[in-house]
């Protein structure tokens, strides 16, 4: 386990860019070695949603616990803002691929209080603290279910929750849609834009739909695997769109958008 | 047209039977035959069983006493007879506390060293490399097999079997706890750390409560096992003690009192179980729901 590392004094509201220099990241298994990231370069500027994109395996879980910093790389640096990456902070949030990743022991509320009691705050301030959050994703009326009461969107908005309660500088989102249903999914895709123009933190979002990527992100990086590389970075025009979702999907330039990567990703 | 897939999970009607309707997130289906039927249909057919063979009379009284027998050896247990009170000279419920007594201290003492002692093992590599030999070791041994170096050592009284107690308890319960620190969900453990725990607190909010579920199995395991070596244990200097009360009828020849016997401690043993699943369905129920 790592411990916490000093990364100096977040500045609010601006966000620090994101930086990733040549990092390898090698796993070894029983099988031999395998290589998840090979020569990965790439800046996230601060209090933007960039969204990386790419089919399974691509490394893209990988990229994101380095960026958190549950894993060193084996080889390359990653910063933020003038600070190195050398261990896990509360700055930097991640909601999981997996949501067995509440703790099933513990009420929705609690589950949201974690971080706010790891790092000390008095419970007045928890409690309007956790109601805060709750209100944001919509489970105010679940507060005191257990986790394995939810349903698997609410277990998502729940790490949401989780995680935004100790207001970090930068959300990690490890596909946090990717076992939904296309309908539950789409009303996330509504939270998680607004939760992102309200917050003006910086989204760090995993998927393999370009859709997705297009509807989401100001910023796209596609993946593609063995090894991993980042083959493709483009800007994108509807992450800060104020019309609903729905709209946005029937949108002409965006269904112009969607064909356009996805060719761009065919080709490679 | 195809019908649609079935997406959900089979929770509803179609859950195998061994699937609970507490893990299905329903009420017992009303009307339906109440829990405690079956333990009670249970105990009438072994006893209609045991009353028939003995009627029929196949074999002597001696060597299988009838119900009755043995209802009149529980009635002598609890009552004073011949100016003496029970049995060798203790009532029945002073034989039971002996034991339980001793059971319950020597599995206290193997919880407060052998809880900590699985999450040492678990939780740092050098000390299970080290240690957990060690505590394999000790699991291996049948207890009675150590059991006259703890009488020269402890005298023949009840330290001794304390000692013998808390030697057998303490490896299942360290054993299990250690594993279920290894089987700590990696997640959970980097929820903690993503959201700023330092490693006491990952242990304090995360490995601690994960544990629970397999800290009670290993004392089910335990107070199980220990069952088994106190009866044996108590053959030596064992009055009062249930197993010693066993023991002492061989002498007698009063088999009534053997079978009293083993039905009071199976009984005993099956509450004891069940007052500690009661105690896992409040602090560990949300086990083997995720
Ligand atoms: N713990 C591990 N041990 C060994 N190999 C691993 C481990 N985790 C990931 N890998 C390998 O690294 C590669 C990238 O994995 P990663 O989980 O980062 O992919 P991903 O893009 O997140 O895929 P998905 O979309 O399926 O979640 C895969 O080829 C995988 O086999
Ligand atoms: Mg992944």
């Amino acid at each position: 386990m790592t411990q916490q590392h000093d990364e100096g004094t977040v500045e609010r509201h601006l966000g620090r860019a994101i930086a990733v220099h040549d990092v390898t990241h090698e796993y070894i298994s029983d099988a031999g070695p395998v290589v998840a990231l090979e020569g990965i370069n790439v800046e996230i500027p601060g209090g933007e949603f960039t969204v990386l994109l790419g089919p399974s395996g691509c490394g893209k879980s990988t990229l994101l616990e380095l960026i958190a910093g549950l894993r060193i790389p084996t080889s390359g640096i990653l910063t933020i803002g003038d600070a190195r990456i050398v261990g896990p902070s509360r700055h930097r949030g991640l909601v999981f691929q997996q949501s067995s990743s509440l703790l099933p022991w513990l009420s929705v509320e609690d589950n949201v209080a974690l971080g706010l009691r790891i790092n000390g705050m008095p419970k007045d301030e928890r409690k309007k603290r956790i109601a805060e959050e709750l209100e944001r994703v919509h489970l105010s009326d679940f507060a005191q279910h257990r986790v394995t009461e939810l349903s698997g969107g609410m277990q998502q908005r729940c790490q949401i929750a989780r995680a935004l309660a100790v207001d970090p500088e930068v959300l990690l989102l490890d596909e946090p849609f990717g076992a939904l249903d296309a309908l539950t999914r789409e009303s996330l895709q509504a939270e998680i834009r607004r939760i992102w123009q309200e917050t003006g933190r910086t989204f760090v979002f995993v998927t393999h739909s370009v859709e997705e990527a297009v509807l989401l992100g100001s910023r796209v990086l596609v993946m593609s695997p063995r090894p991993g590389r980042v083959i493709h970075d483009q800007e994108l025009p509807f992450a800060h769109a104020r019309e609903p979702i729905t709209e946005v999907r029937a949108d002409p330039t965006f269904v112009n958008q969607c064909h356009e990567l996805r060719a761009m990703i065919g080709a490679h | 047209m195809t019908p649609p897939l079935q997406t959900t999970q089979a929770t509803d009607g179609r859950a195998p039977s061994w699937v609970s309707a507490r893990q299905r997130g329903q009420e017992a289906p009303k009307g339906s035959i109440p829990s405690w039927f079956y333990p009670v249909a249970a105990t009438g057919t072994v006893v209609g069983l045991w009353w028939a063979l003995t009627a029929v009379g196949i074999w002597s009284e001696l060597i299988l006493p009838s119900p009755s027998q043995v209802w009149h050896a529980f009635v002598q247990s609890v009552t004073e007879h011949d100016g003496r009170p029970g049995l060798s000279g203790y009532y029945l419920w002073e034989h039971l506390w002996a034991s339980l007594w001793r059971i319950v201290r020597g599995v206290a003492w193997a919880l407060v060293v052998g809880a900590p002692l699985g999450l040492a093992l678990g939780l740092w590599r050098p000390f299970e490399r080290f240690a957990g030999p060690i505590v394999s070791f000790l699991r291996s041994l049948p207890p009675l097999g150590y059991f006259s170096l703890l009488i020269i050592w402890f005298g023949i009284d009840d330290t001794s079997k304390v000692w013998l107690l808390f030697l057998a308890a303490f490896a299942p319960i360290s054993l299990s706890v250690a594993a279920g620190v290894a089987s700590t969900r990696i997640e959970r453990i980097n929820a903690s750390l993503v959201l700023g725990a330092n490693n006491a607190q990952v242990v304090r909010y995360v490995v601690l409560p994960s544990v629970v579920p397999d800290l009670i199995t290993g004392l089910r395991v335990a107070v199980g096992f220990a069952w088994t070596t106190i009866v044996a244990a108590e053959t030596s200097n064992g009055i009062p003690g249930i197993g010693g009360l066993a023991w002492a009828t061989k002498k007698e020849l009063r088999s009534d009192v053997a079978i009293l016997c083993v039905i009071v401690i199976g009984i005993t043993a099956v509450l004891l179980d069940y007052g500690i699943r009661q105690f896992e369905k409040k602090y560990a129920g949300w086990y083997g729901r995720w």
